[in-house]
């Protein structure tokens, strides 16, 4: 037998199902109340985007990327993945990435309009970030600290941040802003997948609405209405 | 003299009785020395044919919850007086959490401790046995084995030393999934080591074609891995709702799945033991009763495994 096609994806998730729905569990109870005030940052980056305050957005997202990375990934995850820590430094890289652009506007789209398609689907993604991912857990037979949440997080985090990218961004830059989260949202579903979870469809439905808003944007250069 | 109850002595006796009805028979069990054990070959060293192994499992990080919870499962496993318990750096925190339930617990003159170096944890053998032994609150390893034949012959020649230096107990190589069994064999033959670890189920069962006869040739004690494939074995089982068949019953006293899957395991004359991995209590309860007798024959052997071929 060959050794490396013997390889099974379960075979690199070193966890099982209890001890990632805990790790989410601990988050929750950790840093509650925080998620109301995340949820309100959300919602603001949202609205901030929507009415063309790109870089005050981005500047809100930061350093919310940069405390998933530390109190998540550095502090936790890393305990139960050695792959964890790395992938706390990719989100402290999204988080310089994000700072550099609310300071110096590079690759920020048009004013949006809320009939271009980007900005339809980017709208979608955070709001499916804000109010269904957080639900998911408690309505599929999970406690409420289990629920995920915006900046509490990696995977609300993701969804919203790729889908204000989608809205904010253009050219090189967009791919560049998209390809941690969206990257993130690929291995976080396929190990949700592994471990049985139902977010994993809400990931890779995420991750499919992002890629063809990406799709969308580089093809039609950001600004096509929709016709009629 | 009159053999009458008293009320006093009969709420007496039914205190006691009660008392004996709730404490947990597997201390009963492992002092009545019900668990099947097998020798270490070449040395008078028994331990029980139902072990422990901690993958994905008892990597809980520093949770609380989760360190209890998983202390309270070793300490199932201890109360049948089990023995062998296998970890490996490449298993996150598992070694940590077995330190953290040897705290809790003490460490028992049952333990029978495997770990395992592996070259991407960093260090040289000795300093990642020595990590280890650290991280697991213990002494020293009874068995230290190179996992997954990762550097194995610059591993191999370290373990030797400090087994010749007393440093540890005994020494040994892994594979799992089926793979390398080619060159997992040419060290068998060429090499002396104590234990081989691999990958054996009644599904699985590559093993038995050549390394299972070398190892008993070679007197090589051998733990199987993945007794239940991943958990896919038995979950499958559970799933279909099937029945213990009752001959197996008669047979060898199977009356769980998990008592048909492990007995068939360690009842191969070549198996040592087998590790199974749990989070719960209730299935640690369910591996351990496997290991007591009666075992399949050979005959029953082939039974059970042409059954669960026609399911």
């Amino acid at each position: 037998m060959s050794a490396w096609t013997s390889y099974r994806l379960q075979d690199f998730i070193p966890f099982t199902a209890d001890i990632y729905f805990r790790l989410l569990e601990r988050m929750g109870e950790t840093f509650w109340p925080l998620h109301l005030l995340t949820l309100a940052l959300g919602a603001t980056a949202l609205l901030l985007t929507l009415k063309n305050h790109a870089r005050l957005a981005c500047l809100l997202t930061a350093p919310l990327w940069a405390f998933v990375a530390l109190t998540f990934f550095l502090q936790r995850y890393a305990e139960l993945n050695w792959a964890g820590g790395y992938v706390g430094y990719a989100f402290i890289v999204q988080f310089i990435l994000l700072l550099l652009i609310a300071l110096t506007g590079l690759g920020l789209d048009n004013a949006p309009h809320y009939k271009k398609p980007p900005v339809i689907i980017g709208t979608t993604l955070v709001l499916l970030g804000l109010i269904v991912l957080p639900l998911i857990a408690p309505l599929t037979g999970g406690s409420w600290p289990q629920s995920e949440v915006f900046g509490i997080h990696p995977d609300p985090t993701a969804i919203i941040t790729l889908g204000l990218t989608l809205i904010l961004l253009r050219g090189f830059i967009l791919w560049a802003m998209a390809i941690i989260p969206a990257l993130w949202m690929l291995i976080s579903g396929l190990t949700l997948m592994v471990l049985g979870a139902p977010g994993a469809l809400a990931l890779f439905a995420a991750l499919a609405i992002g890629l063809i808003g990406l799709v969308w944007k580089q093809v039609t250069g950001s600004n096509r209405v929709f016709p009629g | 003299m009159n053999n009458r109850f008293t009320r006093r002595q009969s709420l007496q006796f039914i205190s006691a009785t009660l008392a004996a009805i709730s404490l947990p028979s597997a201390p009963l069990l492992a002092n009545a020395g019900g668990l099947h054990q097998k020798p270490i070959p070449g040395t008078g060293k028994n331990f029980p044919v139902v072990g422990m192994g901690t993958w994905r499992t008892f990597n809980v990080g520093s949770d609380p919850q989760l360190l209890d919870a998983r202390t309270e499962v070793v300490r199932a496993f201890f109360q049948y007086g089990g023995g062998l318990i296998d970890s490996s750096p490449m298993y996150g925190s598992a070694p940590d959490v077995m330190g953290h339930a040897l705290q809790q617990l003490g460490v028992p003159n049952s333990l029978f401790s495997a770990e395992k170096v592996w070259s991407p944890a960093g260090g040289s053998g000795r300093e990642q046995v020595a990590i280890l032994e650290n991280r697991w609150s213990v002494e020293q390893f009874d068995l230290v084995q190179v996992h997954n034949l990762t550097d194995w012959r610059e591993h191999l020649a370290a373990l030797r030393e400090m087994k010749a230096e007393g440093k540890i107990g005994y020494i040994g190589i892994t594979t799992s999934h089926g793979r390398r069994h080619g060159e997992f064999e040419r060290i068998m033959t060429s090499e002396e080591i104590d234990f081989a670890q691999l990958t054996y189920n009644i599904t699985h069962r590559e093993a038995e074609n050549r390394l299972l006869p070398m190892a008993k040739e070679r007197g090589i004690a051998v733990l199987a891995n993945r007794p239940y494939d991943g958990g896919n074995l038995i979950r499958g089982l559970q799933r279909r709702g099937e029945p213990v068949p009752e001959w197996a019953t008669e047979e060898c006293g199977c009356s769980t799945w998990a008592d048909f899957l492990l007995k068939f395991i360690v009842s191969h004359p070549a198996i040592t033991c087998a590790i199974p991995a749990t989070t719960q209590v209730e299935h640690m309860h369910e591996n351990m009763r496997a290991g007591l007798d009666p075992m399949p024959s050979a005959s029953a052997r082939q039974r059970m495994a042409a059954y669960i071929e026609s399911l």
